[in-house]
């Protein structure tokens, strides 16, 4: 292999503390800890970065980001907004056809299913190591010992060879801080914007707040009495089953050692 | 509908017997160790259970989603847990059946789709196309467990085609290890009382102040996983569906909105204190005590109140003088 | 070679409009600001009045993210069973070219900062300047910031990071700076929704209500505002630093007792707290102020302490915009002249000599000290406010007293001499008259 390339795959998202206010967007930390890897991982390699957003111009930001950062080429893949999984991976693999390596975040914070990276292993026919926790290169040549999550606190450990899509959480690494001169050049760098391969779809859904749905619960034992009100507190837990108080700070905090003091969790 | 759940050495995945129960006790189990897992699973489930038993050291995405594919032809709705291997399988599985994938779903039935989104806030609720696959939240359903069902069992041939993954085909990594709960975290994951930090928190400074508070109620420190993500805390006290699951009997929840994929891996606990500047948002609809407040400035209170106890001093409470 | 012509340090409203200015005088701009993007964490009380911008973005009204234009303007004095209100209303504010309007300080600053981008000026967001680069002759020639290989060289460095204001400092520019010079302005921002505003301020469509507040402070001197937004309520009070010090209150506790006050509490009931913020004013004017220029710095807006914090006044953003857009030009003027010395920069001085930005800070040198007197802020309240009372008040069968009674008898029941009333008067006269 020449020169190897290495994708980031960097979604525009809001920042989830300022939901309604995008000028607070940008890549979410898993993201821009993908973006770190791909570049540390094009310095062993001797490859160069190509950072990848499908969405929208206003999207840009998140590549000029990248670009700043070290990422020697952007390029946006034009579509909308929002658009199913599948159709935002097949958009990447246009460009990643024939990488080395893919670097993705292992959830992105709007959707937030962390499909994409598997569409994207699936269309590439590459390996694919999700939801990564630690990332140890091994040289020569593109391939990595990483650990996973898997559920209940377990852990796996994988050795992954290219050409892989690695899905990592953000506290694997920290993104370095672009230099004030590069910063500089890439407001004015040139982004390639390519078209999206396929019509992209969306799922058509009405929007709510987020409620909990009803749990079905294993018949408590005791008498049938007792049985009927713990079933139905439990349905009373879905809607608001405790005191709302809204205190300043101080008081906050008095009111809530009084109620650990209540329940008995302080001595004295 | 029926669901598909991955097995590694006769372990089932969380939320596999949710998954189970959404489909009405239909399932496929696919991996090693199926038969121990249709027994684990049926003590909580009447219905009819497939096992494809596959050779495999650990489990192996592109090569389960190319034995297990075939075998789902005429199954126009499937579910899968959305755990950490349902995560890495149905996008798989997907693209092999050309269907749409429904991730994160709360609730599925063959006309309707409820998926989470945006960190747990938002709830959308589509009609899927005709034949879909779909994941579902671990910890949001529950089952009703109903010992002494009667279920049937029946083994499924592997397809001599997908046995083995095939020279050239899609290759998967090679699993080296699979590594129990760290040991770090094994206070979190059995302690009685919790404190625990969210993205309302302002800065990594807050984190030991709040172990502090913590160590003062004989409480462990636990976070989201917006605050894992930002370095802030170790990824092994992430509370969660992807993170370790707790029981504690109280619960301080400190700027947490309590998205979905968090409070589903709290267990339940007698006493939730939730403290938060939006009154609405789930965590303090499910605390026993909502305080509507800045929560570092309440956790600077706290402090002082409780008194900063010495390191390893932990259930012992000195009461500062203000 | 230096990188750049001119750096501009703050995304605020002085950094956006010096930048705006320089860069239209064809120079290369950069502005600096240390937040995801400019206005991101700026905070203030809420009015702004954009006059200045009438040269610098024609029609600005036309454009610009406004909640309310001002429409009334209350002044309210406050002891705690009473209040007195001085409330003037005109329509004309409601129509162009429009006087004040309140707006949101992330928007605005946003608003701004676009302007200066259009204009050609780089931005250069998340970054913090931490210090200036200095040649032998201690003349400026550029910053350092917090990122990797982060300095940069400029013409003309224009110092609008904000009130104590770092750069203006380590430039040796104050002489000496002062806790009894700043005030502590604290605010709440209050939900409500937009049909119970309108009823409530009596106002309707997009005019909105300024009230300036005298009293309702507690012991600590000081005052406060409520102002309309769309949909939110911008209460706060500005308290003076040492006598919060003093008194070891509670600024939030201040805020709150205002808010239970009987003629503050209807006005604010059932709102939700959406942001509570707090931030440092220069309020002493003149007493204060640095100097402004030295080679190769300028310095603008609150980092020059050009704030008019003076009671009924709470004016900023104007000076800041105005005294950031004549920076901009004298920058440019020295640039072309090729003199980047204090000499070459002096014509920054003489604008600001010329203009409001001076001559109301000289007009209202006293008046801070003044409003923030122990007897302004303890006294009068109560003796005027009784007065109106006695004034006000029916006590049939007595006849109606007269006012210059009532006014002897209240000064003295509220222990005033007259000395003292009289030369506060000329004061007072000299600065509000
Ligand atoms: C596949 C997948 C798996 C996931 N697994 C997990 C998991 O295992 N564990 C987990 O925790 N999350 C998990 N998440 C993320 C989850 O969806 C939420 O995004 C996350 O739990 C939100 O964390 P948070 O409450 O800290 O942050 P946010 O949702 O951003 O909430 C912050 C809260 O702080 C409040 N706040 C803001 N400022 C203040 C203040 N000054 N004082 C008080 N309150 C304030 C806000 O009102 C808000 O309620 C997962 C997501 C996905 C998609
Ligand atoms: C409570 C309160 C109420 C007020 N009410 C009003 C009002 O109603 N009307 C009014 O007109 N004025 C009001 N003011 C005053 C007004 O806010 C200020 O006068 C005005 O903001 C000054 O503008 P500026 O551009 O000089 O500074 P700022 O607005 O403070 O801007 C400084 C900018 O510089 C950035 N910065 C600082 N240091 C650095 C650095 N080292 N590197 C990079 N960037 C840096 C900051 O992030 C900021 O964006 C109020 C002030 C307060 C505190
Ligand atoms: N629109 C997009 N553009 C670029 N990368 C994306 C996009 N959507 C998702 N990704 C990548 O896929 C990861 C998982 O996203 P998701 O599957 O949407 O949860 C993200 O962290 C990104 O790395």
């Amino acid at each position: 292999m020449s020169s190897p390339i290495i994708i980031a795959c960097l979604k525009w998202v809001a920042h989830p503390g300022e939901p309604h206010d995008e000028r607070f967007a940008g890549a979410s930390p898993a993201d821009r800890a993908a973006l770190e890897l791909a570049l540390q991982q094009a310095k062993e390699l001797g490859g160069t970065v190509t950072a990848v957003t499908v969405g929208p111009p206003a999207t840009e930001t998140v590549l000029r980001d990248a670009v700043a950062a070290g990422a020697d080429r952007a390029v946006r893949v034009d579509g909308p907004a929002a658009m199913l999984s599948s159709d935002v991976a097949a958009g990447i693999a246009g460009v990643a056809e024939g990488a080395a390596w893919v670097w993705c975040g292992d959830y992105s914070l709007d959707r937030g299913t962390g499909s994409v990276p598997a569409f994207l292993a699936a269309a590439l026919g590459a390996q694919q190591a999700l939801g990564v926790i630690d990332v140890q290169f091994a040289a020569p040549g593109p391939a990595a010992r990483v650990t996973r999550r898997l559920d209940g606190g377990r852990r796996e450990v994988l050795d992954v060879t290219g050409p892989a899509v690695v899905s990592v959480e953000g506290a694997v690494a920290d993104l370095r801080r672009a230099g004030l001169g590069a910063l500089r050049v890439a407001t004015s760098a040139s982004i390639d914007v390519v078209p999206l391969r396929s019509p992209a779809r969306r799922l058509k859904a009405v929007v709510q707040p987020y409620r909990p749905r009803a749990m079905a619960l294993a018949a408590p034992d005791g008498s049938p009495l007792e049985r009927l009100r713990l079933l139905t507190d439990a349905a009373a837990a879905t809607a608001a089953r405790g005191e709302t108080v809204t205190l300043a700070p101080p008081d906050a905090a008095a009111r809530i050692v009084a109620a650990l003091r209540g329940w008995g969790y302080l001595d004295s | 509908m029926i669901a598909v759940v991955v097995v590694r050495d006769g372990v089932l995945p969380q939320g596999a017997d949710e998954a189970a129960a959404e489909c009405g006790g239909r399932v496929l189990l696919a991996g090693s160790g199926t038969v121990m897992a249709a027994e684990a699973l049926a003590t909580s489930l009447a219905g009819q259970v497939y096992l494809l038993e596959l050779a495999a050291t650990g489990f192996q995405p592109a090569h389960f989603a190319a034995a297990i594919a075939p075998h789902l032809a005429g199954e126009p709705h499937v579910v899968l847990p959305a755990s950490a291997d349902g995560r890495d399988l149905a996008p798989r599985l997907a693209a092999l059946l050309r269907r749409p994938l429904h991730a994160g779903a709360i609730a599925v039935t063959p006309s309707r789709v409820d998926l989470a989104r945006n960190g747990g806030t938002e709830l959308h609720r589509a009609t899927p196309a005709p034949e879909f696959l779909a994941t579902l939240l671990p910890g949001v359903r529950g089952v009703t467990p109903c010992p002494g069902a009667e279920h049937t069992v029946e083994v499924l041939a592997p397809l001599p085609a997908a046995a083995a993954p095939a020279a050239g085909g899609p290759t998967d990594p090679t699993v080296v290890a699979v590594l129990p709960p760290d040991p770090a975290t094994i206070d979190l994951s059995e302690a009685p009382r919790i404190v625990a930090a969210g993205a309302g928190l302002d800065g990594p400074e807050r984190i030991p102040q709040l172990t502090a508070v913590g160590r003062a109620i004989g409480a462990s420190m636990g976070a989201t996983r917006v605050v894992t993500d930002r370095g802030w805390v170790p990824h092994a006290r992430q509370i969660g569906t992807t993170g370790v699951v707790v029981d504690p009997s109280l619960y301080l929840a400190f700027g947490i909105s309590g998205a979905v994929q968090h409070t589903s891996g709290l267990g339940t606990p007698a006493h939730t204190i939730s403290v938060n500047t939006d009154a609405h948002c789930p965590m303090m609809q499910m605390a026993d005590l909502a305080v509507v407040a800045d929560a570092n400035e309440t956790l600077d209170h706290l402090e002082r109140l409780l008194g900063r106890p010495a390191e390893g001093d932990a259930g012992t409470m000195q009461e500062g003088v203000a | 070679m230096t990188d750049v012509d001119v750096i501009v340090v703050g995304g605020g409203p002085a950094g956006s409009c010096a930048a705006i200015t320089a860069a239209r005088a064809g120079l290369d701009v950069v502005l600096i600001e240390r937040g995801p993007f400019p206005g991101s964490k700026n905070m203030y009380g809420g009015v702004v009045y954009p006059r200045i911008l009438d040269g610098l973005i024609p029609n600005w009204w036309e454009e610009a993210p406004v909640q309310r234009w001002v429409t009334r303007r209350s002044t309210m004095l406050l002891t705690p069973t009473q209040a007195l209100t001085v409330d003037f209303r005109s329509q004309a504010w409601g129509a162009p070219p429009y006087n004040g309007a309140t707006a949101y300080r992330p928007d605005w600053d946003h608003w701004l900062a676009g302007h200066a981008e259009a204009a050609g000026a780089q931005l250069i967001t998340s970054t913090v300047v931490t210090g200036l680069l200095r040649a032998p002759s201690g003349a400026v020639t550029g910053v350092r910031t917090d990122r990797p290989d982060g300095d940069l060289t400029a013409k003309v460095v224009i110092a609008c990071d904000g009130v104590n204001s770092f750069l203006a400092k380590e430039a040796g520019l104050y002489e000496h700076t002062d806790a009894k010079h700043f005030t502590l302005g604290v605010k709440e921002t209050l939900a409500l929704p937009k049909e119970v505003i309108d009823e409530r301020f009596a106002v309707r469509d997009n005019h909105g209500v300024d009230i300036e507040i005298l009293g309702g402070t507690g012991g600590v001197n000081g005052g406060g505002f409520l102002y309309t937004n769309l949909e939110t309520l911008a209460i706060g009070v500005v308290l003076k630093l040492t006598k919060l010090g003093a008194q070891k209150a509670r600024p939030e506790e201040i805020i709150a007792g205002l808010k239970r006050h009987p003629a503050i509490a209807p006005l604010v009931q059932d709102g939700e707290l959406k942001e509570y913020s707090a931030h440092v004013i220069p309020e002493a004017g003149l007493t204060m102020m640095p100097k402004m220029i030295a080679d190769g710095l300028l310095v603008a807006g609150d980092a020059a302490a050009l704030c008019l914090a003076a009671g009924i006044w709470l004016e900023g953003v104007n000076f800041a915009m105005a005294s950031g857009m004549y920076a901009g030009e004298a920058a440019a003027e020295a640039v072309r002249a090729g003199d980047l010395t204090a000499v070459g920069l002096a014509g920054y001085q003489r604008r600001l000599s010329d203009t409001f930005v001076l001559k109301d800070h000289r007009r209202l040198k006293r008046a801070p000290e003044l409003v923030l007197s122990d007897r302004v802020q303890h006294l009068y309240p109560q003796m005027i406010a009784n007065v109106a009372e006695r004034m006000f008040r029916v006590d049939n069968p007595d006849p109606k007293p007269g006012l210059r009674r009532i006014l002897a008898q209240e000064r003295k029941r509220a222990g005033v001499r007259r000395r003292d009333l009289a030369r506060d008067g000329w004061i007072g006269f000299r600065s509000f008259g």
